[in-house]
Formats: structure tokens, sequence, C-alpha cells
């Protein structure tokens, strides 16, 4: 679905560049980017996005070339999530919010096709509709933005540092919903985010960047696992994965608290049977 | 010492009490993290530590709120930020000069410092920091972490006792929120300042916080000890507070061996006790 053959990047003011970056992210895929600031991840998402056009290589979204698709079109098959949703909301109440995204994006629909799918997105997130965004939570603030976002019905969703400032219930709400529309309607992920066990409990593949360049790719666990990977790109891997490696043997694949806890158990009663 | 006995208020235009009956005793030189959904109350809490509260926002004011044997209430703002220095949530709305060095002399001369004694303040705080090469830089070209390192430098330079910092990790990626918390904890231990730290991040605060408390709906749910109030994880999540995993599995293991395990608050105790229990 999200294709990237040997793009580089470089802004003029020095912010973090792109080099050389190549990957192939399947459709239903839930990736995340991992690595220190500056490594370009952020720079990445953008050209996924399309916001940035690559200096060498090219993006394609579902086969076809960013460069040579018409915005609206790629508008609608990308949806993308900002860390600050203060950056995306300009309406008054939540009902003109996700009605105006849908507007620009879904000019082909009629009138009450679009208030049809509004009131099914309202409904969804359990807004009424009149609440005034700017008088909301940031958790609800982010709720809005991924409500209006989710409407449009998108193939990809970008999401950079969706959790940030977010209370650990808030964070769970956006994350679950993402997850969601993940597995219900094969909607392919791209995300940055910080908290590693975030990442761990959402994501199925990593891609770990440093420096501008992408040092691997792969499954979320093997890559946590890989020590001098982690280190290399300044990446502390989530508390259960760095605890099976202190521990090694069966703890090893112990990836939560309770795995964990039940091949504690398993080793004693292996050890019990020996005796 | 800070002293909160049973402070409740309302802001001016608020229908509800932003916090309710709040208690608690901090002594000199102690690092408090105060962990809590959103709404919980953080941000007023640490508005009243810092005398903005009642000075800056008005509103149904009930207890008292004492810094040092001096009551917030009666004290001019300019007396208690003297002794309390404040890193807002929100550092860019702090930082309001071009430069690094003017932002620091800024706060400095309001201070009223004798001018021969700001060049060795200055670097003192930038040295504390880390930061004495941003000197001549200019904000704008700062990463994130390197603002917030010039938001907590400027408020050192007026050597306040107790530094309150409001989610000061809130944008940074872990290793920026790792180095800020490693330098509160060495300003915490070698100058003995106390440190107020309003934050989300869970296991950073179990790891460098010497006490915790956790905020729900303007009340203090728990407070205490990092392990003691981990101790009641069941609580922290009915508020929506979650517990680092290794607590979660300390807690896992309690369940199934049918006995009371530690606590874990960090990945070195729950090797330990893993390690112990295989024996």
């Amino acid at each position: 679905m999200i294709t990237l053959e040997h793009v580089s990047f470089s802004y003029a003011n020095g912010q973090p560049s792109v080099k050389d970056v190549s990957f192939h992210l399947p459709k239903g895929e839930f990736a995340a980017i991992l690595g220190p600031n500056g490594a370009g991840k952020t720079t990445t998402v953008r050209l996924v996005d399309g916001l940035l056009q690559p200096a060498e290589g090219r993006v394609m979204i579902d086969g076809s070339d960013l460069r040579e698709s018409r915005v609206s079109d790629r508008a609608r098959k990308v949806g993308f999530l900002f860390q600050n949703p203060d950056r995306q909301i300009c309406k008054n109440t939540v009902r003109e919010e996700i009605l105006f995204g849908l507007r620009t994006v879904r000019p082909d629909l009629s009138e009450e096709a679009l208030q049809a799918r509004a009131e099914e997105t309202l409904a969804d997130f359990s807004f009424t509709g009149k609440e005034e965004p700017f008088s909301l939570s940031r958790g609800q603030r982010q709720r809005v933005a991924l409500a209006s976002i989710l409407a449009v019905e998108p193939e990809v969703l970008i999401l950079d540092e969706p959790t940030t400032g977010l209370d650990y219930r808030e964070c769970c709400h956006i994350m679950d919903r993402i997850r969601k529309m993940n597995e219900e309607k094969q909607v392919t992920i791209l995300m940055v985010c910080h908290d590693m066990e975030v990442v761990l409990d959402y994501a199925r593949q990593a891609l770990v960047m440093a420096d501008g360049r992408l040092l691997a790719c792969g499954p979320i666990r093997d890559i946590f696992r890989d020590t001098a990977l982690m280190e290399q790109a300044s990446v502390l891997p989530p508390q259960m994965i760095g605890l099976g490696l202190r521990l090694g043997g069966t703890f090893l694949e112990a990836d939560t608290p309770d795995a964990m806890a039940d091949a504690l158990i398993a080793s004693l009663r292996k050890g019990g049977t020996e005796k | 010492m800070i002293c909160i006995q049973d402070l409740s208020f309302t802001y001016k235009n608020g229908t509800e009490p932003a916090l309710r009956e709040v208690s608690l005793t901090l002594p000199d030189g102690d690092f408090l993290g105060v962990i809590g959904p959103a709404g919980a109350g953080k941000t007023t809490l640490t508005r009243a530590i810092a005398g903005m509260i009642p000075h800056h926002y008005t509103g149904d004011y009930y207890g008292s709120v004492t810094v040092n044997g001096l009551d917030t209430v009666e004290t001019p703002l300019d007396q208690i930020s003297r002794l309390v220095g404040t890193v807002f949530q929100d550092v860019e709305s702090q930082i309001i000069s071009p430069v690094v060095e003017d932002e620091m002399l800024y706060g400095l001369e309001n201070f009223g410092v004798p001018r021969a004694e700001i060049p060795r303040r200055l670097e003192e705080a930038l040295g504390m920091v880390g930061i004495a090469d941003l000197r001549e830089r200019s904000i704008a070209s700062l990463s994130g972490g390197q603002r917030q390192k010039v938001a907590i430098a400027s408020i050192l330079a007026l050597k306040p006792q107790i530094l309150v910092l409001d989610e000061p990790t809130g944008e940074l990626d872990p290793r920026s929120s790792r180095q800020i918390f490693t330098l509160l904890r060495k300003l915490n231990e070698e100058q003995g300042i106390t440190v107020i730290i309003v934050e989300q991040k869970i296991m950073l605060l179990c790891e460098f916080a010497r006490h915790l408390a956790v905020l729900n709906e303007g009340r203090v749910m728990r407070q205490g000890e990092v392990r003691e109030v981990l101790a009641h994880a069941e609580d922290l999540e009915a508020a929506g507070v979650n517990c680092p995993r290794v607590t979660t599995y300390s807690r896992a293991l309690s369940a199934r061996l049918g006995e009371r395990q530690p606590v874990c608050v960090d990945l070195d105790e729950a090797e330990a006790l893993t390690r112990r229990l295989m024996k």
C-alpha cells in the first residue's frame, strides 16, 4: 500500500533530512517508525503524505506515484493525524468540523450522503456534534481530529505522535479506535510514537531510523529484541521485552506482564517435576 | 517546606471545584511526582504552590498553602516567586526573548539582581543545566529539549528553593525526557532544591521521584512513597493512571502464586524478584 523507493529529501534550513529510504508496507499493515529526535521520522511521514516532495526516488500509494496523482485523490486515500489537534481543527462545532473535512475531500457525495456520514461518525465517537472543540480537553480534541479524518474513510492513516499530551485513558481511547480501523477496515497505519509501550501494544511492524537512514525494518518484537540495533537508534525497549532479554530462555518470548508471569510459573513447574 | 491544608479552589468562571480538600506536606529537598488524568487538578495544584492562585487566578479559595512558613494568600506574588520557580506546561509561552542569554537576563534584571552578580549567576545556571554552549544561540534554532533546558536554566538563575514543573517533557523524545529528569535529580541531590513535577510518564516518575501524589477529580486519591502508591495499582487504574509494566508483572505473580510479592518499581527489581523465585 505504501512503497518508498530510494527516497531522499533535505530541507534548506537544516531540519532532519531523509537519505535513500526504501520500504514497502502492504495493505492492512500497522507500522511504527522508531528512532531519536532528528532521525527523520516526521520528514518520512510527511513524504508519505505528500506534504513534501522527494528530491530523489519515489513515493507510491496504492501503486500510484504521489507526484503523478491528484491532490484530491491523495487526500481521500491518506489521512494525517498531527501531534497537536489544534493544527487540524478549524470549526466551531464538532459536527461542522467533521462536515468540513468531508466536503473538502468528498465533493462527489450528495449533501444527504455527507450529512448521513457525519451523523454516523458522531455516533461512533459518542459526540452529539454540538460540542465546541476548543472548550474540550486535549484528549477530546484529538478525538475530534481523528473522527474528522476517519469520516473520510482513508485507506492509509498516518499518525505523528498521536498520544502526546494525553493521559493514559485518552491515549487508549485514541489507539483502540485506530486499531479498530486497522482490523475491521484494513486501513494501513504508519505511526511515529515515542512511547515504546504503546508501540508494542499496537504496532506489528517497526521501521528503525537514525540520521535520516532506515537502519532496519521487521516484526516489532524482533526489532525490540535486537539490542545492538536499539542502542544504535537510542531506543529503550519496552519493559517486558527488556526483562525477557535479561532473563533469557523462555522469558524471551513473553512480552506482557501476564505472559511473563506465566513463563515464570511454567519454569517453576518444570523445575518441580525434575526434582 | 510546603504545607497545603484542606485546599479547595473553584476558578472564577468554573462550575466545579478544580481542587477539593487537598492536603499535602512536602519536606525540604523532596522530589514529588504528581500524576492523574486530564482535568484532575494537577496544573491548578502547581499554580497554588507558585502563588499564581489566588494572585493571578481568582476564584473561591478555601484552606491554606504555606511555603517556607509564608501564607501564599498574604504574601505578595513577587516574594513567593523568589522561593518558587515555575516551568509552565507551554514553554513557548514562557520564553519571550529571541536569544538564550537575553532570556536569562530578563529574569535576573526583573528580580533586581545586582549588575555585578549577573554574569556569575548566568554562567552558573547554564553550567548546571549543561547548556553553556547555547548561550548565544537564537531560541528559534533550538530543539524542544534544548528550549526546555533554557526555561529551566533561566529559572535556576533566580536561585529558587523550590522548582515546580508542569509536564516539562510532554513534547520531548525519550532521550531528552530522561535528560531532563536526570538534571532534576542532580539539582535535587546536589543543591537540595525541592522538585515538584507533573508528569504522565509513569516509568520516569517511578524511577526518579521519591514521593507520588495521584490526583483525580480535584482530590488527592493516593500519596506516599512511590512503592506505597504503586501497591494500590487497582485504584490508580480505576482513575485512569497506568503503572509500570514491571509493577503489573509483580501483581500478576502475586495472583498466580497466591501470596503477596513485593511491588516492583523498575527493571532491576523485577529481575531480582524473578531470580529469587526461581531459586
